[in-house]
């Protein structure tokens, strides 16, 4: 273990840590801007000078590509490194634009806080920019190349490190010049990081541009609910509506990344036709009154067509709270029926992961990166847990055997970012690997044997699931040893539904009657609902989902429910009672438009109490509440060895 | 389109390479010398043969200073203008160059016989200012020698 002193401070790092990381590790951050810690040294923009006082090497040296030693003294100021510094970033400038008041990177740019850092504030450069044309990007990233500083490091995540191959970096000197051979919407499913991983505002996020700044954004830790992976995602939000959402870093889960369906599929969020208004039977009403007439028309169904003809209906995108008190619900009636799940196949792949996963054999991020042979079973990684292929490639790149089985793969849109072998079967897959071996199974697999066989290889696993929280209610069911609606369904078990966030498909509903529904997106069961309560998306929750690999995440809700201010109808302009002609409205309301939302947990504790239940204060019930304290910006915890006992 | 031979020869050498992108720079100096410049059409069957995107062969074509991604003329002058050169006063040949042949660095003189290029270092550093017309390096340049050469270089062609 190198020790060394930086700025009169003894640090001792493990070797082969680079002398920026060391002092980030004492609190010291040394200004960069090409260096980043998931990528690969490229030691471009010359900012994190420091000067090494004694040891092995001495003189100014590039901070983060100079290994630590021992006896090394640095100082991150002295005055040599300081006027470097300073100097590197002039020059930086000289071509850059000076437009920050109309660039969507303004104040959220590294590269403005280190040139005021630095001290720059006048220019001395009189000469002529070079200047670049642009190139259409697609409808997510704008380009604007003028403010390119050459540091690389879109290139190396876009090439490197996501396996893209249309953009990439071109020309020579002064004439550098990162783009695409022509043209075109960028291809790779990861191309959005580039938002993020951009030093300044080349690359900025065309779906939330100039609407707000930095500071005016509502954030919070969230958790993407997009798929089972569970990425970790800061939202900013501005007058109630989504703007952007960015990769929060979670080296268990998804590292510094994020996909781009989780960055830029928010327009069901900021629908301005997302079912807002608590109703009954078509009719806008309070959401007590609809809570009143909900429990109502439970409790007349119970006592006309018994408990057991009623169903409770939750769904894998629902949270694990939700999850509890659907129990709750289904069990304060007096022993209705309980399904997690719309789908039998569903049902079966949740089920028997939730039965064959345990803390040991469920294969985690860093697992998937250091696999020495990784087989892909039915599963069609790019749409079912697209961030989980970047791991696979990084295994790949380290010399790991990938095998696709089936010809499930091809069905996806996007192009995988490594080489694999397909094989028609498991049985053309080498039986050698042992503990360096995992398999990742699609939720589209649900032949439950199959699952067995491949869990009983000693092998690890990753189960993807049928939605975000599929593991949470999977384990939920298990131990509730819950059925399938569409299987209740076809034994004609039942006569009425109740469904909280979950999509029942007409063909499943037959005839079967909606009491209530409960749910935030506009699917076909909202309209058949005699009863509607509008929900909150996870973006305005309080909740918990655990992932594929069994670890609870929390997020919080990062912004209040309500309609987008952003074109709202001039309807809301004048009172609930009365609409108003002019503007501006003279009319105070109390009431946030379409917030009458709430947590969907809350729903069912709102429920429970007019049904004759207790009042829940906290859903976390029983062994749950181990959860309580879970840190939204923490790496989650991992449950599987106690949440099944 | 390039001609069957042409493309048969070329896979060959690819298949020779370790690595397809270490035999990109033969590949791109062969469609440059069928096609006179490298052509769009040219780079996207140079990733084709070379099994990389057209970008990643841009990246490349790009970079090197002698693979042409414009048309140029007959005969490519790349006349050096750094250091050395720039001691020895390449920019008065390089003036000289311009009025000679009436263009900018980067323009095709108007009989299409010659494109003027600056480049970085041709390892002539002690025989500057240097330059090299179609591949011909020539050291210890004068306004007057450069014309023999011009001259010279116009009728071998």
């Amino acid at each position: 273990m190198p020790k060394l002193i930086i700025d009169d401070i003894p640090v001792e790092v493990p070797p082969g840590t680079s002398v920026l990381e060391a002092a980030r590790s004492v609190g010291i951050t040394i200004p960069h801007f090409c260096y980043h810690p998931a990528l690969a040294i490229a030691a471009a923009c010359r900012l994190c000078a420091v000067k090494l006082l004694d040891g092995p090497v001495k003189g100014i040296q590039m901070s983060c590509s100079l290994p630590a030693q021992d006896g090394m003294v640095v100082s991150t100021q002295d005055p040599e490194a300081l006027k470097l510094r300073a100097l590197v970033i002039e020059w930086l400038m000289m071509n850059h634009p000076h437009d920050c008041p109309v660039c969507d990177e303004g104040g959220e740019c590294l590269l403005q806080d280190f040139t005021i850092a630095g001290g720059h504030g006048r220019r001395r450069y009189q000469g002529k920019k070079r200047t670049f044309m642009n190139q259409y990007l697609g409808e997510g990233i704008s380009h604007e190349m003028n403010r390119c500083i050459e540091c690389y490091r879109c290139v190396r995540f876009y090439q490197d490190y996501a396996g893209g191959t249309d953009f990439g970096v071109t020309g020579s000197a002064g004439r550098v010049y990162f783009g695409r051979f022509e043209e075109g919407p960028l291809e790779s499913p990861f191309s959005g990081n580039l938002v993020d991983i951009c030093p300044t505002g080349v690359f900025t996020d065309k779906t939330g541009r100039f609407r707000a700044r930095y500071w005016d954004y509502e954030f919070a830790p969230s958790v993407c609910q997009h798929c089972s992976v569970g990425c970790n995602t800061s939202p900013q939000n501005f007058q109630r509506e989504v703007i952007k959402i960015v990769a929060r870093r979670n080296d268990q889960v998804n590292g510094w990344f994020i996909c781009d369906r989780g960055r830029f599929d928010k327009g069901s969020l900021n629908d301005p036709q997302r079912p807002r208004d608590p109703m009954v039977d078509g009719t806008v009403c309070s959401f007590d009154e609809a809570i009143e007439a909900a429990a109502r028309r439970i409790f007349e169904f119970v006592r006309e067509h018994g408990a057991g003809s009623l169903a409770f209906v939750g769904s894998p995108r629902m949270s694990l709270e939700g999850g509890i008190l659907l129990a709750e619900l289904a069990r304060l009636t007096g022993g209705s029926q309980l399904c997690y799940f719309t789908d039998q196949s569903n049902q079966e792949g949740s089920l028997a992961a939730a039965r064959l996963l345990n803390e040991q054999n469920a294969a985690c991020l860093r697992d998937l990166e250091s696999a020495t042979c990784i087989v892909i079973l039915s599963c069609d990684l790019m749409e079912e847990g697209a961030m989980l292929a970047l791991s696979v490639r990084k295994a790949f790149l380290a010399g790991a055997q990938i095998f696709v089985v089936g010809a499930v793969a091809a069905t996806s849109h996007q192009e995988i970012p490594f080489k694999y072998t397909a094989v028609a079967s498991l049985d053309d897959v080498p039986p050698n690997g042992g503990s360096g071996k995992i398999f990742i199974c699609g939720s589209g697999n649900r032949d439950p044997e199959l699952l067995a066989q491949v869990a009983s290889s000693g092998a690890k696993l990753v189960m993807l699931q049928p939605g975000p929280n599929g593991l949470g209610v999977g384990l939920l069911a298990l131990e509730r040893k819950t059925t399938s609606l569409s299987e209740l369904a076809a034994a004609g078990k039942v006569k009425g539904i109740v469904c909280f966030e979950a999509d029942v498909p007409q063909s499943t509903l037959g005839g079967i009657p909606v009491l209530v529904c409960a749910d935030w997106r506009n699917g076909e069961t909202v309209r058949n609902g005699t009863v509607f309560l509008p929900t909150t998306p996870w973006l305005e929750s309080d909740g918990t989902a655990i992932n594929y690999e069994g670890r609870a995440q929390r997020f919080r809700s990062t912004k209040r429910p309500g309609l987008p201010l952003k074109g709202l109808d001039p309807k809301y302009y004048g009172s609930a009672q009365e609409a108003s002609r002019l503007h501006p409205p003279r009319v105070h309301r109390q009431e946030v438009p379409g917030g009458a939302e709430q947590d969907v947990w809350r729903v069912m504790a709102g429920l429970i109490e007019r049904l004759g239940g207790e009042q829940i204060v906290d859903p976390l019930l029983g062994k749950w509440g181990r959860l309580k304290d879970l840190d939204p910006e923490g790496e989650g915890v991992r449950v599987l060895d106690w949440a099944k006992t | 389109m390039i001609p069957e031979a042409l493309k048969t020869s070329l896979e060959t050498r690819v298949a020779e390479a370790i690595t397809p992108r270490e035999a990109a720079v033969d590949v791109m100096k062969e469609l440059q010398a069928h096609y006179g410049w490298l052509t769009d059409e040219a780079v996207v069957e140079a990733a084709g043969l070379l099994g990389l995107s057209p970008l990643q062969v841009e990246e490349l074509a790009t970079f090197y200073e002698m693979i042409y991604r414009r048309p140029v003329g007959r005969k490519v002058i790349h006349v050096c203008d750094s250091i050395s050169c720039w001691c020895a006063d390449c920019q008065g040949i390089i003036t000289h160059l311009k009025e000679r042949l009436g263009v900018g660095l980067g323009g095709t003189s108007a009989d299409g016989m010659f494109t003027l290029i600056p480049c970085c270092c041709m390892g002539m550093c002690g025989d500057g200012p240097a330059m090299s017309v179609d591949g011909t390096p020539y050291g210890r340049l004068t306004p007057e020698l450069v014309d023999e050469i011009l001259e010279l270089e116009r009728q071998k062609a």
